[in-house]
């Protein structure tokens, strides 16, 4: 009995709370990312940035006069969870395209499920083998790990001459992954990497391993983590008085990253960023100052690909004949926009065709591009 | 017979029949329903699985996880395009639970004679390394990447391809599992563990080897576990090391309790409960986890046995069917 | 080869320093309690965040002289979270007792979600930079390297670990609390007031978990409300390979996990020809505690229990 009376009443509140009131002719978008547990940080900047974009639209009138509303849910970074806010967005024939996931892991399962309902997606993970699995209604906007691990490889074996190299990562497939690029770069531009060491995503003690990567004598020290893994490395690296070039990926293109590993121990770092920097452009300061003036913060680590993944999906939904998932799908390969992160076009993938990376190095307590 | 047992009896039948009805009609429910049906399902075969040895045999399992790891693992090397091997789902259906209660004796042998806390903290430390292990044997699994594509499955003929397929799987399999484990727990075998919850060193002074009777418990949920593992892989057709942390065993030894230790109809509850909950609060967005946490303390707080009182076990139910029907005069 | 030994041994007792005083509060509380404070981690967490709190607003209150100001706000620290671990006792876990012991560990599990996501909504989720307390300077020591924030973290946790034991030992309040993890039964009757101790458990214990939470965020620099949960667990398994109850076990677990974690960072890859790789550091970590619990089956310093101390016969 009272099995029967707790399913019921659990039945009855599913049912209410899938049914929010949308106007008839609003254009639904949904978008996913973990919004608690441990990556709630990152996963909830990318929603803010494409909220602040999708307010912006909706202040100048919106999707052909039809208000755009953005329904993001968390999918906690769990593949299971996942699947099942894809089934939830499949579900409710009003969503008409989907900005998510933000985890490779969780992505992949839910490709699955998307393709099935004919759902447009625009993918925010870049791991490079979820684009080549052959799904037709995916998309996605940011340079994969191919594009940003290549580039700084390239630039330290050829401009700074810097041979020898030691990879750290942290065992996920983004910190893995795009340190093996990494890797087959730095190899091919002549250099030699004397040793790869793996860590968990959530040490933030790594002196043992600085002590033992000292015995290496590295010029270059290659980390693929997260934050704020890539600023304590660097710190406990400088305290140790280990010199090599250091290397990180767009987490660590942040104000934090300098404060926390402080500015004279950043200094000389090496980043990449799928932006020009932020005072280089109007459009830039401005959305710096909207999300400041929006959510009370700066724009944290991924709030501008949120934001230019949110500019990519209404660019398809504005074009599209129909406002429904076949009309929003034929126009999403086809799209080019011009974006936060630049021109974006797709190949017959959904890979961004143009996708820019940008170099830039820590001097004087502020990150300064040195290369595109 | 009076017209009282005619009414109890039409009752009866009716909370009956709306239960069966209910379980009838989910597959026509939107898909997202069947999925998280099917969620609880498979959650509640994992808990009935960890019952046996938190709930009868009185063991702190923390690193439950993974058998179910070592069963996911199972289908996704052995039905996918890893090692170009695609054995049937039934055949590796086995394969996985074996695997699992292998796992499960392996870990079991060396470490059943510790007691209370230290059992605990052993099997969460064989649940940390199954997953690192996992997460570091690239050549294997993928590493983090996972294993992707793997086969979809069929069974006897018959495709496995929908959430609503799997509906229909994971509740026979679910009363099958149900069914196995009431019938243990009434035997022989059950009452030995049940004793040992109670008081070892009596079990130990009748002259019942102990550890034997541990490790059977260990072996049969681990082989659920392994199984349960089996249908998940083949139900996402993707498995990756970030589906199988310790916060997922920590998740279905919750559902234990808060359902009521030891009793299937409270592990059901709590699975529905526990499932459902995250669910219903997709509204709450960021605040989702904190109101999580608030329901779960003043659960336990107002109902610290669990939210099925141990009298309403399955037992019950059965007894209670069969005497208003049999000889309702007793009643 | 010397050089690289000692500056690994430096390291290890460093972070070890830090574990032993979280797996203090753990192994405290199961003393009295038989429970796995599942919420300890998040007292560790609370710490530095109501340090800021207190430090900025007396800053910002006109202050006194910083070194001051910051001493107040730790010992404030101290007894806000020690309050709080009170009364998280008194409302999620006496209601509990009469329970068995897995519903109060789902009641810690439950608080420990609910301390986590407060923190997280109401500060943000991400991490945010700590001021040292101690400015760090690196001081040469026989050929390895030692920075000041790392001989004040030793010194701090040695003090603390010391004060305990004479205060466990010595004191009045302290032998109530020895009753209490004696046998309850036994101490209520010979007039202990069992509940007092269980408060003071609870007050000291997160008390302390809140300095090793400000002395890790003060040595890496750095706060974030997800920082308990790991090491936590970490502690935890200190706790027990020192054998959970005994309080000098935990500082020896503590030291122990520092040294095991790394030796297994700097040494398994060497001593394995790179075949095991750093990776592998957990791996390690959770054979050694497996192993030694096959040896010695209540820690390294537990006592090998009796019928009166066990966990009564009933495991759960």
């Amino acid at each position: 009995m009272n099995r029967t009376r707790i399913l019921l009443s659990a039945a009855t509140l599913l049912f209410a709370s899938g049914a929010m009131p949308v106007l008839a002719d609003d254009v639904v978008l949904g978008g996913s990312a973990p919004m608690s547990g441990a990556q709630a940080e990152f996963g909830q900047s990318q929603i803010d940035g494409a909220q602040l974009y999708f307010d912006q639209l909706n202040e100048k009138g919106g999707i052909k006069g039809n208000k755009v509303v953005f329904r993001p849910l968390d999918d906690r970074a769990d593949p299971r969870q996942g699947t099942l806010v894809a089934q939830q967005f499949c579900d409710d024939s009003a969503v008409i395209g989907v900005i998510g996931h933000m985890n490779s892991g969780v992505t992949m399962p839910a490709l699955d499920i998307y393709s099935e309902c004919g759902m447009p997606q625009v993918v925010p993970a870049t791991n490079p083998e979820l684009m080549r699995m052959g799904f037709k209604t995916v998309v996605r906007p940011v340079a994969n790990d191919f594009v940003q691990g290549a580039l700084p490889a390239k630039y330290v074996t050829g401009k700074l001459g810097l041979k020898n190299a030691v990879l750290v990562h942290d065992k996920t497939v983004f910190g893995q992954g795009i340190s093996g690029v990494f890797k087959d770069n730095f190899e091919a531009g002549g250099g030699k990497v004397s040793g790869t060491y793996g860590t968990n995503p959530e040490d933030v003690d790594f002196s043992a391993l600085i002590a033992s990567i000292k015995l290496e004598n590295p010029d270059v020290v290659y980390m693929g983590a997260g934050m704020p893994q890539l600023a304590l490395f660097l710190k406990q690296m400088r305290e140790q008085g280990l010199k090599a070039q250091f290397i990180g990926p767009d987490i660590g293109f942040t104000v934090d990253f300098i404060t926390q590993v402080g500015a004279a121990s950043a200094e000389g770092a090496l980043m990449t960023f799928q932006l020009p920097p932020y005072d280089s452009s109007p459009e830039l300061k401005d959305f710096s100052d909207r999300h400041q003036a929006r959510f009370g913060r700066a724009p944290g680590p991924y709030a501008s690909l949120g934001f230019a993944n949110a500019q990519v999906m209404a660019a398809a939904v504005e074009k599209a004949e129909s406002l429904d998932r076949e009309g929003v799908l034929a126009q999403l390969h086809g799209v080019t926009v011009d974006t936060l992160l630049g021109p974006v076009a797709f190949d017959e993938n959904g890979e961004n065709t143009t996708a820019p990376m940008y170099l830039y190095v820590v001097k004087d307590g502020k990150f300064e591009l040195i290369k595109q | 017979m009076g017209n009282s047992v005619i009414v109890r009896r039409l009752g009866l039948l009716a909370v009956l029949a709306l239960c069966v009805v209910l379980l009838a009609l989910v597959p026509y429910l939107p898909s997202y329903y069947v999925r998280v049906a099917d969620s609880i399902l498979i959650y509640i075969i994992l808990a009935v699985g960890l019952n046996l040895v938190v709930g009868y045999a009185g063991l702190l399992d923390l690193g439950f996880i993974a058998f179910y790891a070592v069963g996911a693992y199972a289908y996704a090397l052995l039905a996918s395009g890893q090692f170009d091997i695609h054995l049937p789902f039934i055949v590796v259906l086995f394969i996985g639970a074996a695997a699992g209660a292998i796992a499960g004796v392996l870990l079991g042998f060396p470490v059943l004679k510790l007691r209370g806390d230290y059992l605990a903290i052993v099997t969460l430390s064989f649940g940390e390394i199954i997953r690192i292990a996992i997460n570091n044997a690239d050549e294997l699994t993928n590493g983090p990447q996972g294993i992707a594509g793997l086969d979809r499955a069929s069974l006897f003929g018959l495709p496995l391809t929908s959430p609503v397929h799997f509906y229909w799987l994971l509740l026979v399999l679910t009363v099958i599992v149900c069914a196995g484990v009431y019938y243990m727990e009434r035997s022989i075998l059950g009452k030995a563990w049940r004793a040992l919850r109670e008081d070892q060193d009596v079990v130990r002074g009748l002259g019942i080897n102990t550890t034997t009777l541990k490790l059977l418990a260990f072996a049969l949920s681990a082989a659920i576990g392994g199984a349960g593992g089996v249908i998940f892989g083949a139900f996402q057709r993707f498995v990756s090391p970030e589906s199988f942390t310790f916060q997922e065993s920590l998740l279905v030894v919750l559902i234990i309790i808060i359902g009521g230790v030891g009793n299937i109809v409270g592990v059901i509850a709590g699975a529905v409960v526990l499932v459902i909950l995250p669910e219903i609060l997709h509204f709450a967005a960021q605040y989702r986890l904190l109101i999580y946490g608030v329901v779960l303390v003043t659960v336990i707080v107002l109902r610290p046995g669990g939210l099925v009182s141990p009298r309403f076990n399955l037992g019950f139910i059965i007894r209670k069917v069969r005497t208003l029907w049999l000889s309702p005069s007793k009643t | 080869m010397f050089d690289y030994f000692l500056q690994q041994l430096i390291f290890a007792l460093a972070i070890g320093a830090i574990y032993g005083l979280i797996a203090l509060g753990y192994t405290m509380v199961y003393g009295v309690m038989r429970l796995i404070n599942f919420a300890h981690g998040e007292f560790f967490m609370l710490g530095p965040y109501i340090y800021t709190f207190l430090f900025s607003g007396l800053l910002g209150l006109g202050g006194l002289a910083p070194v001051l100001d910051s001493a107040i706000a730790i010992v404030a620290s101290f007894v806000i979270v020690g309050l709080l671990g009170v009364a998280i006792e008194r409302f999620a876990y006496r209601p509990l007792r009469a329970y068995g012991r897995l519903a109060p560990m789902l009641s810690a599990l439950g608080m420990s979600i609910v301390l986590q996501s407060a923190v997280r909504v109401t500060v943000g989720p991400q991490p945010v930079h700590f001021p040292a307390i101690v400015e760090s300077t690196p001081i040469d020591a026989l050929g390895g390297m030692v920075t000041t924030v790392q001989l004040g973290i030793l010194a701090a946790a040695v003090l603390l670990m010391v004060g305990l034991a004479l205060f466990v030992n010595g004191t009045r309040l302290g032998i109530w609390i020895r009753a209490a993890s004696e046998s309850w039964t036994t101490s209520s009757l010979l007039g202990i007031r069992v509940n007092r101790a269980v408060s003071l458990v609870f007050f000291i214990g997160p008390g302390l978990g809140a300095m090793a939470g400000i002395m890790y965020a003060s040595y890496y620099g750095i706060m974030q409300p997800t920082m308990g949960s790991v090491i936590g667990l970490k502690a935890f398994t200190a706790a027990i390979l020192g054998g959970i109850g005994s309080i000098p076990g935990a500082m020896l677990g503590g030291f122990l996990l520092g040294a095991i974690e790394v030796f297994g960072t700097a040494f398994l890859p060497i001593l394995s020809f790179g075949y095991i790789g750093t990776e592998y550091r957990d791996v390690f970590a959770f054979a050694v505690l497996i192993l030694v619990l096959l040896f010695k089956p209540a820690g390294l310093l537990g006592e090998t229990v009796s019928e009166e101390t066990t966990v009564a016969k009933k495991d759960y």
